[in-house]
């Protein structure tokens, strides 16, 4: 690598030792990892029609998922002793025209697997955490068992097999299969209940802002088809990798070469709901809990981090980095402001939402700022401690008939066997924050935070200031997050039931568990804890908490495995096309060290350990401060006495900036308004037209009619006399031939 | 191909002329079982066609066949079918028994006259993909309006007159003009009164496209007069939502699934062989006109309160697409408008099916009146839901294939300076990009009917608080609450062919394409003819086949 | 008395054409023809009993009868001699059914005015 640019020089294209020894006939036994959950979806979708009462769904789908997740662990386990090669195996031919037989005259999109480091980094911990979920969620949903149950089963089934298409799929239009089939399966979920105007309505949301990406999506396909003349990765990034399209023309310094990677991006920005597409996500806590711990949090939400990981290669022909600019620059923003409105939340499960927002605005800038593996990375632990905290948030909910709210619930920690429930908590907790050392989240944070201050501002643009913008949000995500802890689990023990969900259902409950009773009696009784006992979970959402709690501990020795790629995580991102050469990554010396930035000084990441440490603590010594010590009861805390100096921010804050207001008045509105207005056009215009042209023949008969009288003699006066005026023609006719 | 095997569209077209005569003369009692059984016979035949068509030639004409009606005036009864002609005569033939079965409970009254009618609708249906000679192509045409008329008048909802009268005079007016154009393109193949009259469609596309540019464009603009009412194209959609709105549910289905791909494949047969130079000319111009109806109609269809009414409107914004495709006048645009006829067929047929079965049992279609119906029907809703996301054009599904092909084929089309994948065409990103917002806005409305209907809090119309709709049962059609087996027989078919053809559809693809390739051929060639002049395109023009 | 009517133009026009015959030429007849149809039509314009309008309609028939054979001997073929016949069978016919019609009307109305029935009036 020797352009002469010298400041890209240490920066390659995508994964030399990665596909380029790509496999096309791999093994088809790896169809079974997304055929499995689209079998169980069915069978789910059967015993609905069957009416079954029973846990079956669930059964089934434990088992398909597991039986999945193993195959995963196989393909992956056989993936790894042929030298993490990729492979590619195709089932059949999904779409495919042909007009020609040159290059790029045929489009082709195959139901086919593309199985790199990437693919399979993100296969293991989906199917994983989705078995341990939907372990979860058999028996979080148990009020629904005969009712819902089978169509919640079928659609988180069906939610995994999406998944494992967008993440497996050979190309990017089965990747869009994927992308629209996880977006369906989030309305499908988030929309549960959906006799709650509520839940429908924040269904809708996520599926009509999801499209807006997709669209970015979706022509982005376009562009890069009309392009390269392909939408297979292997063709395609090897395309890339020679920077020539499909007639073998040189890339560098076409328009597409920027145009592509944004247009990707808007897809990614709209699926992981950054901004300014964020607003969904939060809505979409209306779906039950599991749905929210798998699709909001852990799996789907990352999609869009894996499009551009996945895409990387497009993303670095641009030598001025314009696409990956924009992606850090709204990763940050995006974490900012989502950790803004988190932590004016009093909804925890609203707060969990827009931490994942915020997170995934790490990511995003992670990505932006070259270092793919830290943000797989972050993508991998998030995955664990915020499935964690959603399905811990969760067994509160579920055990307090549905309250969320952090000022009506305290030390729940303490209370008869809330233990395991507390103390995962506070894993989750500590890996949000950043706890030092012993928490993979703040491993995974750091990389990316020491690369933002590593990477010159010279390749992207005001790098530093990404690196202190995101330190900032550390510190408040490690406030917000203790906030929760603080207030709900430990303190004061203090409860208030809320309104059950499944309050509508619960003359069907009779032979639920020995807490149904009182679950019953806090839905219809209203008169909060006199006679409400909390519920705590059972050993499914225990086992399952507990075993996400020592995930998050287990990611912790994968950043030390490997320390050639920066740990496993890294060695898998390294045999896929998400590799880039992060700037500085090999402690360059000379001439390009000195290009490289520094923190105070220093290298950025040796002392990012220590300095988001210290935010870290910082943010939770505050939160301690504010919301533990010296609390008495639940709803208040000695925050409330800090709120008034802050004047009005806090209120901006709790509603959310008022983006949601602003979308309103700005897009839907003036849209409706338009809408209208083609409607009443439509109706009185073009169609008054219409009819207008109807109305001339009627009225030109009204202006004859009355020739017509009715009168029989009329008639044959009429009659007689044009003959007559025909004769005297015909006779001056003749009369001039003649 | 043998004289015997020639024979089966002609049978396929005297089955349900026969059967409705049949049908006229029997009791009324016997009505739905006589049609039900001719439509299933047609199936049958159509079937044993679709055995024993010869897909690996899907280009050239099978069961062809020519007899001289009127040899003096060149008139021939000449039909045959080509491989796009072959789907929507299986199209036909698979909507037409679901039709019948959905009418069982829907028809009250004077089952005869609405069975026999419906019957006879088939035959025309039929005969314009059949056709190859253009009197006949006209004439069945023309007269698949009469039946559709009786249809709509004698069986639709309270303002069926006045939707029938305008549905009929509307597109026959514009037939009438398009019919202008074609006898001047007849015209001009008897250079000028020197040869014999004829009006095999092969022959009159040679002599058209001899015609000069400016002839092409009158011709072209004749046409598209009368087709694009049919379609229909944005300014002269207005019969649509009020005919599909007033008609019985049998009506509508067809009316969505049949009748409107007689424009669109009226579009593709005459207009793309016929003008070629003056399509490549005015390509950019359609393609604009349906880019508005994709916007204009799916925003219209957001603010109805009419349930039927909205899907009728979503019509004019999916066959904005279907269009986009065909005058991409590539490939992919080509395939992707011809599967979105079936698709189309399929998934807003199932739609209106649905919306029948609501009406029948609330006798409303107001999404004021009624809400959360998912609640009380769960099957019912579950159905809608398909149907919706078939529409909404969800991969996986039959709409997404078609919509992704007609974006694609807008893209491609004179994209060829941007990379190898473009093609030869006048459209180019801009129109897909604009057109691909349709999506956004067909999830709006789509996802606002069905978070309307479907999902919410569950208000049943007619129930003004007492009760919670139990008595649905005394009513004297006596329909559950929820879909009947019947009901689901007749949806299931559907639901499966959207599957199908969206998880498979490349088998289809695959023999459609020489068929298309055929079709926009000429134009590719004048395509060539009009950008081989730009610099920078010719030499990629030039390695083009 | 039609059928007397053209023995004499036969006879009187056997000789040969443009021969006239005594004072009989083709003028006569279709003055003859012209007269009766005026008469005809003036009868049906004027009248407004049902009965004499329709007996107005015969004379005009009659009147097209006579210029027909006048002309079929004057051209020495039978054509207007067939027509003719057609004529009479069909007027014969139309007369049973206008007659039946006029009897309905009367019974519908009790009165043989044309005026009664002017219900297409624009």
């Amino acid at each position: 690598m020797s352009e002469p640019a010298g400041i890209l020089g240490f920066m390659t294209l995508a994964a030399e030792g990665g596909h380029g020894a790509a496999s096309s006939g791999g093994p088809a036994w790896f169809a079974a990892v997304p055929l499995l959950p689209l079998a169980a979806s069915i069978l789910c979708g059967l015993t609905i029609a069957f009416r079954v009462k029973t846990k079956l769904p669930a059964v089934i789908t434990v088992a398909a998922l597991a039986v999945s997740f193993g195959v995963t662990v196989a393909g992956f386990l056989s993936w790894s002793n042929a030298g993490h090669a990729t492979q590619i195996a195709d089932i059949y031919e999904w779409i495919g025209v042909s007009w020609g037989s040159d290059a790029g005259q045929t489009l082709s999109a195959k139901f086919g697997f593309y199985m790199d480091g990437l693919s399979w980094l993100w296969m293991l911990f989906v199917t994983g955490l989705a078995t341990l979920i939907a372990l979860y969620a058999s028996e979080y949903m148990g009020h629904d068992v005969g009712k819902g149950y089978g169509r919640f089963f079928a659609a988180f089934a069906l939610f995994v097999f999406s998944m494992a298409c967008l993440v497996m799929g050979d190309n990017l239009i089965l990747l869009y299969l994927g992308w629209e089939g996880v977006g369906l399966c989030s309305y499908l979920l988030i929309g549960y209940f959906f006799q709650k105007p509520s839940a429908v309505a924040a269904a809708k949301k996520a599926f009509i802002v999801n499209r807006i990406g997709d669209l970015g999506l979706a022509v982005g396909i376009f562009l890069t088809f009309v392009t390269f003349g392909t939408v297979e990765y292997g063709p395609l990034f090897e395309m890339v990798r020679q920077g020539v399209d499909a007639a073998g023309r040189p890339l560098s310094g076409q328009w597409q070469e920027w145009v592509i990677p944004c247009l990707l991006m808007i897809g990614a920005f709209g699926k992981s709901a950054q901004f300014p597409l964020y607003v969904w996500l939060p809505d979409a806590m209306e779906g039950p809990t599991p749905v929210s711990a798998l699709i909001h949090a852990a799996t789907m939400v990352t999609a869009g981090v894996y499009l551009i990981a996945r895409t990387m290669p497009l993303f670095l022909l641009d030598d001025s980095h314009f696409a990956l600019t924009i992606v850090a620059w709204t990763g940050t923003i995006t974490a900012l402001l989502a950790a803004t409105i988190g932590m004016a939340q009093f909804d925890i499960k609203r707060i969990m939402a827009y931490s994942t927002v915020s997170q995934l605005g790490y990511m995003f800038a992670g990505l932006g700022v070259l270092t793919s593996v830290g943000a797989a990375f972050h993508v991998f632990t998030h995955a664990f401690f915020k499935a964690l905290l959603f399905l811990a948030c969760g067994a509160v909910m579920h055990g307090f008939a549905g309250q969320l709210d952090l000022r009506r619930l305290s030390g729940v920690q303490k209370m008869p066997g809330w233990r395991i429930v507390g103390l995962t908590m506070l894993v989750g907790c500590l890996n949000l924050a950043g706890f030092p050392l012993i928490t993979s989240g703040y491993f995974s944070k750091d990389m990316i935070l020491a690369q933002a201050f590593t990477t010159p501002g010279e390749v992207i643009a005001g790098s530093r200031w990404i690196g202190w913008i995101l330190l900032f949000t550390a510190g408040l995500t490690a406030y917000y997050t203790f906030r929760v802890y603080f207030r709900v689990f430990v303190g004061p023990q203090h409860f208030e039931p809320g309104e059950e969900l499944h309050a509508a259902d619960h003359d069907h409950h009779g032979g639920h568990d020995d807490h149904g009773g009182h679950a019953r009696d806090a839905a219809h009784g209203h008169d909060g804890a006199h006679d409400f006992h909390p519920h705590p979970p059972g050993w499914a959402i225990n086992s399952v908490l507990v075993i996400l709690a020592a995930c998050s501990f287990l990611a912790i020795p994968t950043y030390f495995m490997m320390t050639e790629h920066h740990g496993w995580v890294g060695s898998m991102v390294h045999s896929s096309t998400a590799f880039v050469e992060s700037p500085g990554s090999h402690h360059v010396e000379g001439a390009h060290a000195e290009r490289l930035g520094t923190f105070l000084g220093m290298d950025p990441h040796k002392v990012m350990y220590y300095v988001s440490g210290l935010v870290g603590f910082i943010g939770i010594g505050i939160a301690w401060f504010l919301h533990l010590s010296g609390r008495t009861g639940a709803a208040t805390s000695r925050a409330d006495a800090l709120l008034p100096m802050l004047g009005p921010v806090p209120r901006w804050a709790q509603n959310k900036w008022y983006v949601d207001e602003f979308y309103e008045a700005v897009i839907r509105l003036p849209l409706w308004v338009l809408a209208s207005l083609f409607h009443w056009f439509d109706k009185l215009v073009i169609d008054g037209l219409v009819d207008l042209c109807g109305l001339l023949p009627r009225w030109f008969a009204r202006a004859i009619r009355p020739s017509q009288s009715g009168v029989l003699q009329g008639y044959a006066v009429g009659m007689a006399g044009g003959l007559a005026v025909i004769l005297v023609i015909v006779l001056i006719v003749m009369g001039a031939n003649v | 191909m043998s004289t015997l095997l020639s024979l089966f569209p002609l049978v396929a077209m005297a089955l349900p002329l026969l059967g409705a005569v049949l049908i006229a003369f029997r009791p009324p009692g016997r009505a739905h079982r006589i049609a039900f059984g001719v439509s299933l016979s047609v199936l049958l035949l159509t079937f044993g066609m679709m055995q024993r068509f010869d897909w690996d030639h899907g280009a050239t004409y099978q069961f062809a066949n020519s007899f001289a009606v009127l040899p003096e005036m060149g008139v021939h009864l000449s039909y045959g079918v080509d491989a796009v002609a072959m789907w929507l005569v299986i199209l036909t033939a698979v909507l037409q028994p679901i039709c019948v079965k959905a009418s069982k409970t829907a028809v009250t009254e004077n089952h005869r006259a609405f069975y026999a009618w419906l019957t006879a609708l088939q035959a025309p249906m039929l005969g314009v993909f059949f056709a190859r000679d253009l009197v006949f192509f006209y004439t069945c045409f023309e007269f698949t309006l009469v039946p559709m008329y009786v249809l709509i008048s004698l069986f639709g909802s309270t303002n069926r007159k006045k939707a029938a009268t305008k549905f009929f005079l509307y597109t026959f007016t514009g037939s009438i003009i398009a019919l202008a154009g074609l006898v001047y393109v007849a015209f001009t193949a008897t250079k000028n009164g020197t040869v014999a009259w004829t009006f095999d469609i092969d022959t009159l596309a040679s002599a058209a496209r001899g015609m000069t540019l400016s002839e092409q464009s009158w011709v072209l603009l004749a046409l598209m007069c009368g087709f694009a009412v049919k379609v229909p194209l944005f300014p002269v959609h207005t019969w649509l939502p009020l005919a599909h709105t007033e008609a019985p549910t049998a009506g509508s289905v067809v009316l969505a699934g049949v009748l409107l791909k007689l424009g669109t494949y009226a579009i593709y047969r005459f207009v793309l062989p016929f003008v070629p130079a003056a399509v490549v000319e005015y390509a950019g111009v359609i393609a604009t006109i349906c880019v508005i109806g994709i916007l204009y109609g799916g925003l219209i269809c957001w603010v109805q309160r009419d349930v039927k009414k909205l899907v009728a409107y979503s019509s004019v914004a999916h066959l904005g697409f279907c269009m986009l495709g065909m005058f991409a006048l590539n490939m992919v645009g080509g395939v992707g408008s011809v599967l979105y006829m079936i698709n189309h067929g399929l998934s807003t047929g199932a739609l209106f099916l649905c919306i029948g079965m609501i009406y029948e049992r609330y006798h409303t279609r107001s999404m004021q009146e009624m809400e959360g119906l998912a609640k009380a029907m769960p099957v019912w809703g579950f159905f809608m839901v398909f149907f919706t996301m078939a529409s909404v054009g969800l991969p996986g599904l039959n709409g997404f294939v078609s919509e992704f092909m007609c974006l694609l084929g807008a893209f491609q089309s004179g994209a060829i300076g941007i990379g190898r994948g473009g093609t030869l065409g006048t459209l180019g990103p801009w129109y897909a990009v604009i057109a691909g917002s349709g999506m956004i806005v067909a999830a709006i409305y789509l996802l606002y009917m069905v978070g309307k209907v479907v999902f919410g809090p569950l208000r049943e119309p007619g129930d003004h608080g007492h009760g919670h709709g139990h008595e649905a049962h005394a009513e004297p059609n006596a329909l559950p609450r929820d879909l009947t087996a019947r009901e689901i027989g007749v949806l299931a078919p559907l639901a499966l062919g959207c599957i199908v053809l969206g998880v498979v559809p490349t088998p289809f693809i695959k023999t459609l394409e020489p068929s298309v390739a055929a079709a926009i051929s000429h134009a590719q060639v004048a395509a060539k003819g009009a950008l081989s002049g730009q610099p920078g395109v010719h030499e990629i023009a030039e390695a083009r086949p | 008395m039609n059928t007397a009517l053209s023995n004499l133009c036969l006879a009187a026009t056997t000789s040969g054409d443009f021969a006239p015959i005594g004072a009989l030429t083709l003028y006569h007849f279709l003055f003859v023809s012209a007269a009766m149809f005026a008469v005809g039509v003036i009868g049906f314009v004027s009248r407004r009993n049902l009965i004499i309008m329709f007996l107005c309609t015969e004379m005009m028939f009659q009147a097209a009868g006579i210029a027909l054979i006048a002309f079929s001997r004057y051209h020495l073929n039978h054509t207007g001699e067939v027509f003719v016949i057609f004529v009479l069978t069909i007027a014969a016919a139309e007369a049973a059914l206008a007659l039946a019609l006029v009897v309905w009307t009367f019974r519908r109305k009790a009165t043989l005015d044309a005026a009664a029935w002017s219900e297409m009036a624009g």
